[in-house]
């Protein structure tokens, strides 16, 4: 392969990032920053989900915020309503949004909706969940349900008192871990090729001998799934359910953080959300009491910033400023 | 060659609404020619080249390829069967590079054990050697019309059908491309059916001509045959009128 001894050198790379990372809560106390870390590992993680329909296969879908509160809903239910551990929950919480994918995906799909129409429908499923959810007593309901937490087996109810980030820390890593490992194995598979070529043109792949509708409909299904479990992370974080999870604002920031990334770039998502998360989170713990909302504006002017000088995403950047400083280190570059 | 055409197309219509864009056309394309389709602007080449390959389903009639109905199959799986094409307008994968595209195609009767070295194969016989890591959005005409003959390539057909792939080369990009045409007729053993307006290129590379004018079949035979022939003057023309002055 052209590029292995990059592919290993990426990987230490990546090995190096997730032992500082799995590092990082022995030494930092602070609550405050443990749940910032937990929200931008959340979002790294969705973005990089959503990295496979958005990135590869070029659907600009805005409707994550469904299939995370439909796995947030599932988890819940069955927690408050039979008390199964959020540890099965969370399976079956990816299952139902992944089931949801495909009862959405083949009309989709089937009469080919693809562009702005896509867009729209599936910001629309997102507000028709919220409404359903909002009015679907046994269920959801206007107040928030909160989830249970049993003191004497923590780890059953996947919550510690003391130090409720910490466990849900370490399961969002290995999430991020997994769906990054998920993105590499799809970009470099028939699948990842087809995606790549139909989101650019969609004829054009079918007669190529590629299914279009058949793979574009496996990747909202491996999308789905991802957002479903992280959904329940999502929502143990917070400690309830409630419809306001599904969030057509979260949508929109998970679809920039994966644009600003660098659209079909497996590390992109991550740099992103490492980045816009932060800023949204210190521009609502400093300015949030006066300015509600200002960090759509930050990101409004960044997408916009990006779009502009760097459409290819920031990791490109990046990736220059790497291969310009290892061309001068006399390191020989291939390809 | 045997006896049995490759791909039969018995009395296809295809109309839009009200335009007839295809009445009743007939052909057949045997195992391991060059088929020319021309005629002039709006004659129908490209839509019943559509009707050919999937992306447009006939109204009526029946497209027959080594002996399985195919009038309302789709695309890839025609492309399954052993029939592929290009198209007239670009269609490339402007942020894929050049080996990427190929690779899509060659998905198509590899898995990931072999579909490596079939992807070199393709770039190798193509002559893209040099512009194999190069996005293909960074590319030319004349170059992209190779990228996308690749791409078909890679997905090993038998009958691989180009839709005007002369149009815009100058005459030393057309001369490659022509000899590359031949190359893939007779050393890759690939029936090709070609919808051309650019007469050097069909001239020089068919074996055999259909015209179609208006929708309709006006004439088939031999490139020598044609260009004599008084339908395809006229359509091509106008009619010989008396002088009246």
């Amino acid at each position: 392969m052209k590029n292995k001894s990059l592919l290993s050198g990426r990987n230490i790379a990546l090995f190096v990032i997730v032992l500082i990372a799995g590092v990082v809560p022995v030494f930092l106390k602070d609550q405050y920053m443990m749940g910032l870390l937990t929200s931008i590992l959340i979002y790294a993680a969705l973005a990089s989900a959503w990295n496979i329909i958005g990135g590869m296969a070029g659907q600009l879908d805005l409707a994550v915020a469904a299939y995370v509160g439909l796995g947030a809903y599932t988890m819940g239910t069955l927690l408050i309503r039979w008390n199964i551990t959020p540890w099965i929950g969370m399976i079956i919480g990816g299952l139902v949004a992944m089931g949801f994918a495909v009862l959405i995906g083949f009309p989709l799909f089937g009469f080919k909706i693809t562009g702005l129409w896509y867009t729209l429908t599936s910001s629309a499923l997102v507000m028709v969940l919220q409404k359903v959810f909002l009015m679907w007593d046994s269920v959801g309901g206007a107040t928030e349900r909160y989830l249970p937490v049993d003191p004497k087996y923590p780890f059953y109810s996947m919550k510690y008192v003391q130090n409720p980030y910490l466990l849900l820390y370490y399961i969002i890593l290995a999430i991020l871990v997994i769906v990054i490992f998920v993105n590499y194995r799809i970009r470099a598979s028939k699948l990842g090729y087809s995606l790549l070529a139909l989101g650019e043109d969609e004829d054009a792949v079918q007669v190529l001998g590629v299914n279009s509708q058949f793979a574009k409909i496996k990747a909202l299904m491996i999308y789905a799934f991802i957002a479903g479990v992280i959904g329940t992370i999502y929502a143990m974080n917070f400690g309830y359910v409630h419809p306001s999870y599904f969030n057509p604002d979260m949508s929109t920031e998970v679809a920039i953080l994966g644009i600003v990334g660098g659209m079909g770039i497996t590390f992109g998502p991550v740099v992103a959300a490492i980045f816009l998360v932060s800023l949204k989170e210190f521009l609502r713990a400093y300015l949030g009491g006066n300015l509600p909302g200002l960090y759509m504006v930050a990101y409004a002017v960044i997408l916009i910033l990006v779009v502009l000088f760097q459409p290819r995403g920031i990791t490109v950047m990046f990736q220059t400023y790497y291969q310009k400083i290892i061309s001068k280190f006399g390191v020989k570059k291939d390809g | 060659m045997d006896n049995q055409p490759m791909l039969q197309v018995s009395n296809v219509t295809v109309q839009f609404g009200s335009l007839l864009a295809v009445n009743d056309v007939s052909l057949e394309i045997h195992r391991g020619e060059i088929l020319g389709l021309i005629g002039p602007n709006g004659a129908g080449k490209t839509t019943t080249f559509n009707a050919l390959t999937g992306l447009v389903m006939p109204s009526s009639g029946k497209v027959l390829f080594k002996n399985v109905d195919i009038t309302n199959m789709l695309p890839y799986k025609r492309c399954q069967l052993g029939m592929s094409r290009t198209f007239q307008v670009i269609r490339a994968f402007n942020n894929m590079v050049v080996e990427d595209a190929v690779r899509v195609g060659a998905y198509n009767r590899h898995g990931e054990s072999t579909v490596k070295n079939k992807v070199n194969e393709v770039v190798e016989f193509c002559e893209l050697g040099p512009l194999r890591h190069r996005l293909c959005g960074d590319l030319g005409l004349a170059a992209l019309r190779r990228v996308e003959l690749a791409r078909a390539l890679a997905t090993e057909p038998e009958l691989l059908l180009l839709d005007e792939t002369g149009a815009g080369l100058n005459p030393a990009e057309l001369t490659a491309f022509m000899n590359l045409l031949k190359k893939i007729n007779l050393d890759g053993n690939i029936t090709l059916c070609v919808v051309e307006h650019v007469m050097q290129m069909v001239m020089g590379v068919c074996s055999r001509i259909v015209v179609l004018d208006s929708g309709e079949v006006i004439a088939k035979g031999s490139p020598a045959e044609i260009s004599i022939d008084p339908k395809v003057i006229e359509a091509y023309l106008g009619k010989r009128v008396p002088k009246c002055y």
